[in-house]
């Protein structure tokens, strides 16, 4: 029997915290992919996957939030059934909806920025609102600049084709994920890890 | 749903860097290419390697539904132009090609997702990946899979404490902050106990992983690989 012998170098007790949070948050992604709330008037119903995202950059700060959301990318790539509709593999990645996979970690990466300046975190319910709002748009902006982006280089379509079908029907919802999302981080019972 | 399918085809045999190799020459292609005779090579090859891991294609279009309604959707979008001649044929067929190769990289990670097991793809994220991040990455998604179905039934805990108190009769925003919440806070708890846990059995950035090696049959299979890629810039 093979043998190998090497000292054990310990992870750090806030790291493995931070970490536990992270691939715990992904996790949370994948079970919320298939809950979805029918809106009034609106042919898209509300998905919470994006829900996360802000609360992964809100309360994970900018680095754990996008490693989070890393780990997420990862393992739907390797095909655990994590994306949206049940999806899995490195195909759903380069699929329609690629770019809005791929923006993720930058969209969480930038609210925790904004909201924690830094990688240092503060509590998200003593930061001002018009800071968690105006991080939250940018959040959003982000992602569907590059949802619909990806999906109009991908699929030959011109700006407008994609904006209509890609991302106009989510607007919405999206103004009400980031209500739920201030109404969350205000209620103060998410405390971040302050090292 | 598409998940690992114990099995002994051909697909299954192989090293799963290998045949992450694959789909990434595949992918990278098909994304350069939208031309008649490289989608026809494209598809014979797609073709093939759905036939080496013996997946079914109908089982795996019906697993990336949601995905085909957009690719469904683009040509339509493409071809309506305002004013005459209202459908413009040539616009939908361009767009109906970059589809069309689109399918065909979600053909091919089907494949991937059928012929090989968690555990294998995670052994390889961490022998590819140097380092640290590599270790994260590759515990992280065993994680994911671990916590997956357990997070699942808290959601679905939750949706039903909620239905059946009528809070499904609430607003849009109401009912999404209590799942967010209550789902975010059950997670955290079940995260702080998993970090105690972990470092309870020392956990560590150098531990044991299970053993991976090529076989021959890999070497071609890698070969594939990187023509695949360096097809891309032709």
């Amino acid at each position: 029997m093979e043998t190998e012998g090497s000292s054990v170098e310990l992870v750090d007790g806030d790291v493995v915290r931070q970490f536990a949070r992270a691939a715990v948050l992904a996790a949370l992604l994948g079970a919320v992919a298939p809950v979805a709330i029918p809106l009034p008037l609106s042919p898209a119903p509300l998905t919470l996957q994006v829900l996360f995202v802000f609360l992964a950059g809100l309360v994970l700060g900018p680095v754990w939030g996008s490693v989070s959301m890393l780990l997420y990318l990862t393992a739907g790539a390797i095909g655990i059934p994590v994306f949206a509709g049940w999806e899995a593999g490195l195909g759903t990645l380069f699929g329609p909806t690629g770019g809005y996979l791929w923006s993720y970690p930058v969209a969480a990466a930038l609210i925790g920025a904004v909201v924690h300046r830094g990688t240092d975190l503060r509590d998200p319910a003593a930061v001002p609102l018009p800071i968690v709002v105006v991080a939250l748009v940018m959040g959003t902006i982000v992602i569907y600049g590059m949802g619909t982006g990806y999906a109009a280089w991908l699929l030959e379509l011109e700006a407008w084709e994609a904006i209509a079908g890609f991302a106009l029907p989510f607007i919405p919802g999206e103004l009400l994920k980031m209500a739920a999302a201030i109404a969350i981080v205000q209620s103060g019972r998410i405390e971040p890890i302050q090292s | 749903m598409l998940t690992y399918d114990p099995d002994d085809t051909l697909a299954h045999r192989l090293d799963p860097r290998s045949k992450l190799g694959v789909q990434i020459g595949f992918a990278a292609t098909a994304l350069a290419h939208t031309g008649s005779r490289a989608l026809l090579i494209l598809s014979v090859i797609a073709a093939l390697i759905l036939l080496a891991a013996r997946v079914s294609v109908l089982r795996a279009l019906y697993a990336y539904r949601f995905a085909l309604v957009f690719l469904g959707l683009a040509p339509l979008l493409a071809g309506l132009t305002l004013g005459s001649p209202w459908f413009d044929l040539g616009d939908a067929e361009t767009s109906a090609r970059a589809s069309y190769r689109v399918l065909l990289i979600l053909l091919v990670s089907a494949a991937y997702v059928r012929s090989t097991p968690i555990r294998a793809s995670r052994a390889a994220i961490q022998r590819t990946i140097p380092g640290k991040p590599g270790q994260l990455l590759g515990v992280g998604v065993s994680l994911i899979f671990r916590f997956l179905p357990v997070l699942q039934a808290d959601i679905r805990t939750i949706r039903d404490a909620m239905a059946a108190r009528l809070g499904d009769e609430r607003g849009v925003v109401d009912r999404a902050s209590t799942i967010g919440l209550l789902g975010l806070t059950r997670a955290f708890d079940r995260a702080d106990r998993l970090a105690l846990a972990m470092q309870a059995r020392c956990f560590a950035w150098n531990p044991t992983l299970p053993h991976l090696s090529f076989s021959r049959l890999d070497y071609p299979v890698l070969a594939l690989a990187v023509v695949l890629v360096l097809s891309a810039l032709l």
